[in-house]
């Protein structure tokens, strides 16, 4: 079993990395001080997984959208009763997730750490499904997708992935809809099962107040050792234009709502999260609280303080993100797009650019200070192939100015840039 | 290092109180003004702390102060009104790394402390002693906004119209920004007028949660109130009504795509905090966790919905069951979460049940404790109800919740209101007969 130690001299933090035999790699963040340890078990597995195939599997098998979302649903359930039961009688918090590119089961707990982590190892590694259990879901998802169908932020970044994105299956709900989660059946799920949910696609992550000792027990006695695999996946291929420059969709809203996206540059995986970073400074420097164009759209009554950005990026995609609430979000997008034209022209800012860079180094620091983002941090590097989640924090501090500029041309194109729009459906 | 509140009056109704812990990376330091909530003064209260975001004395110009918080490592500043039980809260609050992570050596924690004061207690007032003319204008059109966009969130939306429908003539029934026409009427001297009422009579609460040192925070505001008269208003407690009367039923139509029930409910006389195990043990027991009754039938059995929940409010002594449902399913929703409330009144329920919830709360309480949010939030209303509970010290009362009590505080239990939002169109019978 190798076991590396990661630090970091600035923080002065460390963790654990170790790669059990049985294919699966264990992050270990214990934290002096917290009385909560926060576990995750996660997989390569998301909504952006619709076609592929392993090398034993002879074609590949496009599955209805939303099955991921779905298998975690489902994954909680076994013959003897579902998980939620199992972590009752320890007091631990449980949930799970499915976003683009992975699926996470977590806990939270104060005390029985390794009883729940036990719960945590054998109810993911033990699938059960039967048509009957399937169906049940399907009423509860369903009623999951008409509530994020009424939701309008939820809506406005959708509609925003569908305008940014003409075949990508990032464009797609991760729940799916309706029709195609009644397609899903007990054989679809197990394949899917199969394919992602081996040890060699996933990471256990912990951070807090546990011992890694403890872990590692509990996987050498439930775990069994996976075969080694490699997962093809299959994506349409993308171009780099927006598909629609423009969508809107009317809601019972107030104000109409609006999102911002530019289509950027991906690249590798790791890549790709240095790019995050780096637009994320970007963002700031072009629309932050201390930028110009902050100022002028909210001395115009254009945006309102529920005014944010950020920047989405996964395995194979990357976009810089605005939204909020406007009178005119036609007029913001304009003077966004207007914003970005004048900083490649006359360059960025050095000033602001320092400020907003330094804005950025606190911020991530502070990550490190929560049981929760520790563990996100952990595992969304190892998915992205880094090695140290500490490099994050470096990436920012040595941010260059070229960098940036590099990032302003390949990230924020005017001409690859979309708004998604939620106006009223009742003139008020 | 002391883990636990310490609580000092800084000034005539003015508490600085503060929890220091090593193992955060953060220091949090808030300011609230507490006034009892009232129609007439609501919407001019909440516009304040919105106001006082745009800039103080020593930093007058928005941008200006956008740039300071980048120069403290990316502080965040955040204002914003809340409401607990017939009080109304209006807060400003600074958060910002601590000082070992300076790489100029920087005084952030001192800094923050002092730009946060100064939002707080020297705001750009004019000669005329107004706020700024143009920020009036702009804030109080977002307030505004803000007010016509609570339909957003249907869920969140739902909840308060059935408060508002349950509670009509009680404090607790008010927004926290009060309504449209409120807000419409609100003129430059109201905003100014609620800013100085705010420092002549609001309590007010000063909390500092982090990892740095407290002492020199606690001096500068000690500083600021030093030799000021003021006449500050005493907690008291929500008056409440204890039993539901007929249940009252309200079906509002709009254009969604999921129904939203809400069940609103009263629980009895008045608990003293220490008694209140119990009860909050019931609804917790009823509809607060995944192995709850509500979550076991109505989502788990019944397939009605992805979420119902039940939660009780220790101050109003309100409790709220909530579900988004078809709206063919309401009927059916409404039968299956009274038939569990029910249950729980004939102590029909499994010990299992009653043990997870019981462990499910002893996680949450000693899990406060990890993030400042938490440990603010918690202290605050602490304070509010004149208490001092750590929250590891709360671990003891549901220790010893006997089953008899959560059946014994479910029967205090009435329902008071319905309110269904329902998908327009689709046509739904009334809940009762």
């Amino acid at each position: 079993m190798n076991k590396n130690v990661i630090r970091s001299q600035r923080l002065g933090e460390e963790y654990l990395r170790i790669d059990h035999p049985t294919g699966l790699t264990m992050l270990l963040c214990p934290m002096k001080g917290f009385s909560s340890a926060y576990a995750m078990f996660g997989t390569k597995l998301g909504s952006v997984d619709t076609t592929f195939k392993t090398d034993e599997d002879k074609d590949f098998v496009t599955v209805p959208e939303g099955i991921a979302h779905f298998l975690e649903h489902k994954l909680f359930e076994s013959e003897e009763g579902d998980a939620f039961e199992r972590y009752a009688k320890t007091g631990a918090s449980a949930n799970a997730y499915t976003s683009f590119d992975r699926t996470s089961y977590l806990f939270s707990c104060t005390d029985r750490f390794e009883e729940s982590m036990e719960i945590l190892l054998d109810f993911v590694t033990h699938p059960y499904f039967t048509q009957a259990t399937v169906e049940k879901e399907q009423g509860i998802i369903g009623q999951e997708i008409r509530m994020y169908d009424d939701d309008p932020e939820w809506r406005v970044m959708f509609n925003l992935l569908g305008a940014l994105y003409a075949k990508h299956p990032v464009r797609i709900d991760i729940a799916g809809t309706v029709e195609s989660i009644a397609q899903i059946d007990a054989d679809l799920l197990y394949r899917s099962y199969r394919t992602f949910y081996n040890l060699h696609n996933m990471v256990l992550v912990v951070a807090g107040n546990f011992d890694p000792e403890v872990v590692v027990r509990l996987a050498d006695k439930i775990l069994k050792p996976a075969p080694p695999l490699t997962i093809q996946r299959k994506s349409p291929e993308e171009l780099p234009q927006v598909h629609q420059r423009r969508v809107e969709q009317k809601l019972e809203v107030a104000t109409p709502i609006f999102e911002v996206g530019f289509k950027g540059t991906p690249s590798t995986p790791a890549e790709n999260v240095k790019r995050q970073v780096l637009d994320e400074i970007l963002l700031e420097i072009i629309a932050g609280e201390s930028s110009p164009l902050y100022r002028r759209l909210y001395d115009e009554g254009l945006i309102n303080a529920t005014f944010e950005y950020e920047v989405m990026g996964g395995r194979d995609y990357l976009a810089p993100l605005c939204e909020g609430e406007s009178r005119d979000p036609d007029q913001v997008f304009a003077q966004l797009c207007s914003e970005v034209e004048r900083l490649r022209r006359e360059g960025i800012d050095p000033e602001a650019f320092q400020r907003c860079k330094r804005a950025s180094y606190g911020r991530y620091i502070g990550m490190f200070g929560r049981v929760e983002a520790v563990a996100g941090l952990m595992m969304q590097t190892h998915f992205a192939g880094m090695e140290n989640m500490y490099q994050l924090v470096d990436w920012v501090a040595d941010a260059t100015l070229e960098e940036l500029t590099q990032r302003l041309w390949e990230d924020f194109d005017p001409q690859r840039a979309a708004l998604s729009v939620i106006s009223p459906a009742r003139e008020g | 290092m002391n883990r636990m509140l310490s609580r000092e009056p800084v000034g005539q109704g003015v508490f600085f109180s503060s929890v220091s812990d090593p193992k955060f990376k953060h220091n949090r330091i808030s300011v609230r003004w507490i006034m009892p909530l009232e129609e007439e003064s609501a919407s001019a209260n909440a516009l304040v702390p919105f106001l006082l975001r745009k800039g103080c004395r020593s930093c007058p110009d928005f941008t200006q102060l956008e740039e300071r918080l980048c120069s403290l490592y990316g502080a965040s500043l955040g204002a914003d009104t809340s409401k607990f039980g017939g009080y109304q809260m209006m807060g400003v609050w600074i958060q910002s790394i601590d000082n070992r992570f300076a790489i100029d050596g920087m005084d952030i924690a001192g800094e923050s402390a002092r730009l946060l004061a100064d939002i707080a207690f020297d705001p750009k007032m004019g000669e005329d002693g107004l706020f700024d003319a143009k920020d009036f204008q702009l804030e109080k059109t977002f307030l505004l906004d803000a007010i016509a966009s609570e339909i957003n969130d249907k869920r969140g939306y739902a909840i308060s119209r059935c408060v508002e429908l349950m509670c009509a003539g009680e404090p607790q029934a008010i927004r926290r920004y009060g309504t449209l026409e409120q807000a419409k009427g609100v003129t430059p001297q109201d905003a100014a007028r609620a800013y100085n009422r705010m420092m002549k009579e609001a309590s007010i609460e000063i909390l500092f949660v982090g990892c740095g040192d407290p002492v020199p925070v606690k001096e500068l505001f000690r500083g600021i109130f030093q030799g000021k008269e003021r006449s500050a208003v005493d907690y008291l407690p929500c008056p409440r009504k204890e039993r539901g009367g007929e249940p009252r039923e309200t079906v509002e139509p709009m254009e969604v795509a999921q129904g939203k029930l809400v069940l609103g409910l009263r629980t009895g006389p008045a608990i003293p905090q220490q008694e209140n195990g119990p009860m909050r043990m019931m609804a917790a027991l009823l509809g607060g966790t995944p192995s709850s009754l509500l979550f076991a039938n109505v989502r788990e059995k019944m397939s009605l919905c992805y979420y119902c929940a039940a939660r009780y409010d220790t101050v109003t002594g309100l409790m709220l069951i909530d579900s988004g449902i078809e709206g063919a399913n309401k009927q059916a929703a409404c039968d299956a979460i009274l038939a569990q409330l029910e249950a729980v009144q004939k102590g029909d329920f499994a010990d299992d049940v009653l043990e997870a919830t019981r462990l499910a709360m002893v996680n949450a309480l000693r899990t406060t404790g990890d993030s400042l949010g938490g440990i603010e939030s918690w202290y605050l209303s602490q304070i509010l109800q004149g208490e001092e509970a750590a929250p590891v010290e709360e671990i003891a009362k549901f220790q010893k919740v006997t089953r008899e009590e959560v059946v014994e505080a479910a029967n205090q239990v009435t329902l008071d209101t319905i309110y269904f939002l329902a998908p327009a169109g689709q046509k739904e019978e009334a809940c009762h007969e």
